[in-house]
């Protein structure tokens, strides 16, 4: 690939990027993020096998979500929050995926195919 | 958590701990993170009308790490002194760790020695004083591995191993100087119970020497206590810690090794 796309990171930052949009609004825990990604996404993205920590730690490691503990009920819970590197991180790379779809679209459909 | 709370994920959180190699106030952190997480998906699901077993078995499935998973947080909640270690290999690694030590060690053991020329104690020091000295500078070398293993390596296993033989040497510092002084006195009482005239002479110079006994190893056992003393606590904490979050009774913490 001329512009240097990395294939076998794709799906890891569309899983990334799934976890900054769940966090667009409000922070949320853990459970809530999965929850949220697979409703919106109406079942087609879903976190198995505690893949989502990783996801959630490295982002934190890199700025961008912030995860921050409380006390509610006598029990300690975790919340991320977007930060705003996060936040632009969500957006320059929403339009990189946005450009990387597009071209196979056009690869898979064919040249001068409409799309669907 | 309160006292007394049902925690039905307790079981999979114990068989989880012992697969993560990460350090160990980071682990304590994903385990809560990770049971708050399951406890409400599960409600969650109860919500939605799912029978409880079947809500806690989907809540397990989307959220307990597999092994990918548990590889990928070993790697990222690895510490900084491990990752830039990387490059030099385990072997060359330690190789450069015992170096290191080695010099430290002699470094402290020549401040020893300095700070009892500058005092001029060495002039007719007890053999035994050498003795005393060789156990401090091997209490340091103990004392610094195990803060080394706990604040910069951060081994995962460092509750398991402890603070181990600092309290042992320390009693053992303590034991030299003791033994000495008990050996030199009776040494000199025989000297001025045959040559009462030496009182004199050799009486204050056999006092400093056995003062000089005493003092270094009762001042190196107690710095040897100390430094047990804080790692022990250190460690207690952590693995007090580590007791909750598992639901252990925190008074009869599993790991012996951190606290024997």
């Amino acid at each position: 690939m001329s512009d240097g796309f990395d294939v076998q990171g794709f799906a890891r930052d569309i899983h990334e990027l799934l976890v900054l949009a769940a966090l667009r609004d409000d922070a949320k825990h853990g459970y809530q993020i999965a929850l949220d990604v697979e409703t919106e996404s109406n079942g087609q993205f879903t976190f198995r096998h505690g893949t989502l920590y990783p996801i959630l730690h490295r982002l934190e490691g890199e700025g961008l979500i912030q995860g921050s503990w409380s006390t509610a009920g006598g029990r300690r819970r975790k919340v991320y929050a977007l930060t705003r590197a996060g936040r632009g991180h969500l957006d320059g790379r929403t339009d990189h995926v946005q450009r990387i779809v597009s071209g196979l679209m056009e690869l898979l459909r064919g040249p001068g195919q409409a799309p669907a | 958590m309160s006292a007394g709370a049902v925690r039905p994920f307790l079981p999979a959180l114990r068989r989880l701990e012992a697969r993560l190699s990460v350090p160990v106030t980071r682990r304590v952190r994903l385990l809560r993170e990770l049971e708050y997480d399951l406890e409400e998906l599960t409600a969650r699901f109860v919500d939605q009308g799912m029978p409880q077993p079947e809500a806690q078995a989907r809540a397990l499935d989307a959220l307990l790490p597999d092994g990918d998973a548990l590889r990928e947080l070993g790697g990222l909640h690895e510490s900084l002194y491990r990752r830039f270690g990387r490059r030099f290999g385990p072997t060359r690694l330690r190789g450069i760790e015992r170096g290191a030590l080695a010099v430290a060690t002699a470094v402290v053991l020549a401040a020893e020695a300095a700070a009892l020329l500058r005092a001029d104690l060495l002039a007719h020091a007890s053999p035994f004083l050498w003795v005393v000295l060789g156990f401090g500078a091997a209490l340091f070398a103990l004392a610094a591995t195990s803060a080394f293993s706990l604040w910069v390596r951060k081994d995962p296993d460092v509750l398991e191993r402890g603070p181990r033989g600092l309290l042992a040497g320390s009693a053992l510092t303590l034991m030299a100087g003791f033994v000495g002084a008990y050996v030199e006195l009776s040494h000199v009482l025989g000297l001025l119970g045959r040559n009462p005239e030496l009182v004199s002479d050799v009486g204050v110079a056999w006092l400093i020497r056995i003062c000089t006994l005493l003092s270094t190893s009762i001042t190196l056992a107690l710095l040897g206590a100390l430094a047990w003393f804080v790692l022990h606590q250190w460690l207690v904490v952590l693995a007090t810690a580590r007791a909750r979050a598992l639901g252990f009774d925190s008074s009869d913490p599993p790991n012996r090794g951190a606290l024997s």
